[in-house]
This record gives C-alpha cells, sequence and structure tokens, in this order.
C-alpha cells in the first residue's frame, strides 16, 4: 500500500459491512477506524488499548527480522501461550499429593483435548527458556545492555530468572518420578548456601521432604507469585524500551541520554534568566526531553513507517507461526509422564530438567557449594552488574572484543555441560555415547 | 550541618518505610514457615537383632532405612544421599550403597566411598529393648566425615551402577 502523505477524504462505501461500521454502536467500540492514510494509520495504533503498546511511527530499520530477530516478542507470545493453556490446566489440577498425578492421566485418558494442550504447555516451556536465552544473546551482542539501558537489561535478567522459576516451579507438578527426582535434586542445592541454605530449603518445600505442603507451595508461586512479578517486571520492560528509543539494532557508539536529560535539567535558560527555576512545574519538565534527542530513534521523518501496519502485520504473522510451531511440536511428541512418584526409588538416571542439567554437570566435578550456589550466583551477579561494568560505550564488535570473548566462552561452557550433562550421562551418572543408550527426556 | 525540616522527614519516611518493609518481610516469613515437625518419625520396634545377619541390609519402609550388620555391629542407614537428597538403594552384588544421583558409594556401614556425597550417609540412632531392636527415626545424627573410615571400602562384587568416569 503506498503512503500518501496527505489526509485524503474517506471514500464512501456501500454494503453491509459499510453500514455496520457507520452505526452508533460500531463507532461507540472502534472509535478509531483505522483508514489508510496517515492520520488513520496512526490513530489505528495510538485509538487502541491493545495496539497502544506500539509507538505509532518506528524507525524503517526496525522491520528488519535481523534487527532483533524477534526473539523478545516470540518470548511474549510464549508467555501469552503458556498463560491460556495454565489456565485450561487449573481446571482439571489439584494440587494434592494424592491427586494430581491421577489428574495428569485423567487428562490424558477422558478431558477433551487435555493430553494436547499438556503438550503445548510443556514444549511451549521449554521454547519459552530457549527463546529467552537466545534474546539475552542477541541483546548482548548488539550492545542493547549499554547506556541508557543498562537498568532495562537487569530487568531482563529479572525476567529470565522468573521464568526458569516458571519452569522449574512446574516441572513437580505432574507428580510423577521425573518430577520428584528432578526437585529433589534441585532443591537439594539450595543447603549448600553458606549458612541460610537449610533454613531457606525447608521455607521453600514447606519441610524437610518434598511432600504435600512442597507441591502446594510450588503450585501457588507457580500459578500466581511468578505470574505477577512476570506481569510486573514485563511492563517495566516494554514501557523501558519505548523510552530508551526502541532497539539499536546499530552498532554504533551508544548515547548516554540520561546525560543529556540532566543536561536540560540544569539548563532552561529562560527559567533561569528570571533567577527562578520552575522544573517543578510538571508541563515544564515534559519539555525537557526532546523526542528527537533519544537515540535509536531516526530523525528523519522520511525513515519513518507507521507501526501500523507494517510492523504489527509482522508481528501477527510471527505469532501464527509461533503457535503452528508449538501445536505441531504437541501433536508430534508427547509430554513425558513416568510413573507415580515413588520417594523410596530413585529412578536411574535421575537427571534435571534440560536448562539445568549443565548445572548438575558441574555438580559431579565440584562441591555443591560451588557448582550448586556460588557458580550459577556469579552468573546471575555477572549478568546483573555487566552494564555497569562494561562501560565501553561502542557497539561495535571491534570495540568489544574482551567482552564478546568473554561471553562466547562462557556461554559455550554452558552450551557444552548441557549437551554431556543431556546426552553423554547415564545410570550414576557415568559417561556414555547417546548413540548406545540415550538417557535424556525433556 | 544544615538539616532541614524536608531532611528529617525524608529521613524519617526512609526509616520507617525499611522498618515496615522488614516487618512485613519477618512476618511473611513466620506465617509461611514449615509447620513444626512435620513428619518427624519416632520410635519405631524393629525385630530381635540376631534377624540380621552379616553382610545383610535389609530396607524398612516405614522409615525409609536400611538396617545392616558390618564388622558384627548394627547400623541405622537412612536411605536419603546426604548429597542432593537422591534415595541410596543397596546393592547386593557390590555389598555397598550406590547412589544413581551421582554415583557416590558408601560402604554398608554408610561410610564414604567415593563420588560427591560430603560425608558418610546419616544414622539413626538403634537400641536393644527387651530382646527387641528399636530405631528412633526422630533423631537423624549426620554421616561421618570423609576419610575417617572404620570398616572395608572394597566391594564384594561388581557394582550395580557403571563405574562414574572420574
Amino acid at each position: 500500500m503506498p503512503a500518501t502523505e496527505t489526509d485524503r477524504p474517506p471514500v464512501p462505501r456501500r454494503g453491509l459491512m459499510a453500514r455496520l461500521r457507520g452505526s452508533t454502536l460500531y463507532r461507540s467500540v472502534v472509535r478509531t477506524p483505522g483508514s489508510d492514510s496517515p492520520s488513520g494509520r496512526a490513530l489505528h495504533a495510538f485509538g487502541n488499548v491493545f495496539l497502544h503498546i506500539y509507538p505509532v511511527r518506528i524507525p524503517r530499520g526496525l522491520l528488519r527480522f535481523r534487527s532483533t530477530w524477534r526473539l523478545g516478542f516470540i518470548s511474549s507470545v510464549l508467555f501469552a501461550l503458556l498463560f491460556i493453556t495454565g489456565l485450561y490446566l487449573m481446571f482439571f489440577y489439584t494440587p494434592a499429593v494424592s491427586m494430581a498425578y491421577g489428574d495428569m492421566q485423567q487428562l490424558r485418558a477422558q478431558v477433551g483435548f487435555g493430553q494436547l494442550i499438556r503438550n503445548v504447555h510443556r514444549w511451549g516451556a521449554h521454547l519459552m527458556v530457549l527463546a529467552v536465552v537466545l534474546h539475552l544473546v542477541r541483546v548482548f551482542v548488539h550492545g542493547g545492555y549499554k547506556a541508557p539501558r543498562q537498568f532495562n537489561w537487569v530487568i531482563g535478567v529479572g525476567l529470565l530468572v522468573v521464568t526458569l522459576a516458571y519452569s522449574f516451579t512446574g516441572y513437580l507438578l505432574p507428580w510423577d518420578q521425573l518430577a520428584y527426582w528432578a526437585v529433589t535434586v534441585g532443591s537439594g542445592l539450595v543447603k549448600y548456601a553458606p549458612g541460610v541454605g537449610n533454613v531457606l530449603r525447608d521455607f521453600l518445600l514447606g519441610g524437610e521432604t518434598i511432600g504435600q505442603a512442597a507441591l502446594l507451595r510450588f503450585y501457588v508461586i507457580h500459578v500466581a507469585v511468578l505470574t505477577v512479578a512476570f506481569a510486573l517486571l514485563m511492563a517495566v520492560h516494554l514501557w523501558r524500551i519505548r523510552k530508551d528509543g526502541l532497539v539499536v539494532g546499530d552498532t554504533g557508539v551508544a548515547h548516554d541520554v540520561t546525560a543529556r536529560v540532566d543536561d536540560r535539567i540544569a539548563l532552561p535558560a529562560a527559567e533561569q534568566a528570571d533567577g527562578v527555576a520552575r522544573l517543578d512545574d510538571s508541563r515544564r519538565v515534559l519539555g525537557v526531553v526532546h523526542v528527537d534527542e533519544v537515540p535509536g530513534r531516526s530523525r528523519d521523518p522520511d525513515d519513518e513507517v507507521f507501526s501500523w501496519p507494517a510492523l504489527i502485520i509482522r508481528h501477527q504473522v510471527i505469532a501464527l507461526a509461533v503457535c503452528a510451531l508449538v501445536l505441531a511440536l504437541g501433536i508430534a511428541f508427547e509430554a513425558p509422564l513416568r510413573d507415580i512418584a515413588n520417594p523410596n526409588l530413585t529412578p536411574e538416571p535421575s537427571k534435571a530438567p534440560w536448562y539445568f542439567v549443565g548445572l548438575q554437570e558441574l555438580l559431579a566435578h565440584f562441591d555443591p557449594l560451588v557448582a550448586g550456589v556460588l557458580a550459577p550466583g556469579a552468573l546471575v551477579a555477572a549478568l546483573v552488574a555487566l552494564p555497569y561494568v562494561d562501560r565501553n560505550p561502542s557497539r561495535r564488535p571491534a570495540d568489544r572484543k574482551v567482552a564478546l570473548v568473554l561471553f562466547w566462552a562462557v556461554f559455550l561452557g554452558l552450551v557444552v555441560l548441557t549437551i554431556i550433562g543431556a546426552f553423554f550421562r547415564g545410570p550414576g551418572w557415568a559417561f556414555v555415547l547417546p548413540w548406545e543408550h540415550l538417557y535424556f527426556e525433556p | 550541618m544544615d538539616q532541614t525540616r524536608r531532611d528529617l522527614l525524608e529521613a524519617g519516611w526512609t526509616v520507617g518505610g525499611g522498618l515496615l518493609i522488614a516487618a512485613a518481610g519477618w512476618t511473611s516469613f513466620v506465617a509461611l514457615k514449615p509447620l513444626a515437625s512435620a513428619g518427624g518419625g519416632g520410635v519405631l520396634p524393629l525385630l530381635e537383632p540376631d534377624a540380621y545377619p552379616e553382610g545383610s541390609a535389609t530396607f524398612v519402609r516405614q522409615g525409609r532405612l536400611f538396617i545392616t550388620r558390618t564388622g558384627g555391629e548394627l547400623h541405622a542407614i537412612s536411605q536419603k544421599c546426604p548429597h542432593l537428597g537422591c534415595a541410596v538403594p543397596f546393592c547386593e552384588s557390590s555389598g555397598q550403597f550406590e547412589c544413581p544421583c551421582h554415583g557416590s558409594v558408601f560402604n554398608a556401614a554408610g561410610e564414604w566411598i567415593s563420588g560427591p556425597s560430603p560425608r558418610g550417609m546419616d544414622r539413626h540412632p538403634l537400641q536393644v529393648t527387651d530382646g527387641r531392636l528399636l530405631v528412633n527415626t526422630a533423631v537423624l545424627e549426620e554421616g561421618a566425615p570423609l576419610g575417617s573410615r572404620k570398616f572395608d571400602g572394597r566391594a564384594r562384587g561388581p557394582r550395580c551402577t557403571t563405574e562414574p568416569a572420574d
């Protein structure tokens, strides 16, 4: 659709749809019907509560798939999918030791589409961990954590932690052998935290062993606590993306917009001339930041496009593709359900979920305090501290050799540990070759 | 040093708010603390001591523990691995406890032989009253520290799990 930069008078339409669109009822719901004019497209994004999350106009570069690989958007689509399938599952699930496993079997045998929904929930969760991790990698490689986006990177790390906590708490709920022993091993790590380990572990499990209290706690954390935390962090994350001038995507030098704002707060000449600073006047504070000074945002209006339809249509296509992929996985592969949890029998081998299996591999070589507490703690701390430690303003790969080499070394180390733990370990954590016998269940 | 009323109020709000958050945190912690003695256990009567011959390991389901006799002594060994809490089975062919999760191996007395466990297997106190063996599952004694082995660490036959790589 070629854009004409002037508002055209609306073309009169005929027919049932046109009459419907002209009706008072329709106009009271859809208050800004889209038209092909620039103002119509702007209003469409601006006047709709759901599309309002998008800016009206975006830099053209953002339309390139490779500017973000759409990984953040894919993560939020998966979250929505997990939220909906999770709601459905909640109707058929009782967080009680005597009921949970039976509910899983009932879901499989009697509930309409029950097993499919569970499969979609399971594969969606795995994909979401993957998408969130890849999003972090993409943002790192593009230097997206640099000023002024330091704090949004920290929020993002928080979202990663919440995603992992979602997966871990959800893992226990089916109450099968896979669930029970993965969580036994995972929560066993907590007790090695110096000083507070035992108290913390008992607090998390509601007792010394994984039983009714633990199941209920994990359930409440999974469906309520983490959902509230995720929604809040997500809101801040998205809000900051817009406030910080959308995506970078380029490899230029980071602008420190916070410094600029400070300059301007100190500056307004008109006020200082008469010796009165009127910055407490909110209308003036709004004028402090000029839109055109936000970095990453093109100053050339010709290099901007309307979000609707250019970006929103692309997002819709990606959302559909993600749903199709998860649905296909759900149809093709059953979510595993082993025997009912048996505290007296540890299956061989007992593996953590795949995203923690690298940690479990580390456990085979180091003291649990090092492998289970200090190493993951240091990793999260390093991610949080990264934008404040790495003060190099350049986003060009050539200027960031040390950061990139360090990052890829740690990341590839984790990938290698995960592959060894997932595919090359068998009973008693002994080394096995995956083509001889594969001990891996997602 | 100048201190305005505003500074004082600001400090007051900060301290007050901090106290309020601390109080809320502490209250939540106490409210959600695990209920006392959940599954605490008690004294469990067993058979007479002679029913447990040398080299045997008998699983006591109610107490999730093994009664073993080695070197003439009886031991009540908690099934839970001190490493990360997996249930450790007794391997009849090797006469040892072999953890399936991370490959820790203990002898029949629960003493550490190899693997990542930080100590030997935890134990419950045993006593003999009126010719019957009693085990107190309410009391859990930490296993012996690494390298303090009293009993034989050799396997009497092949292992149930394959040897760990390291």
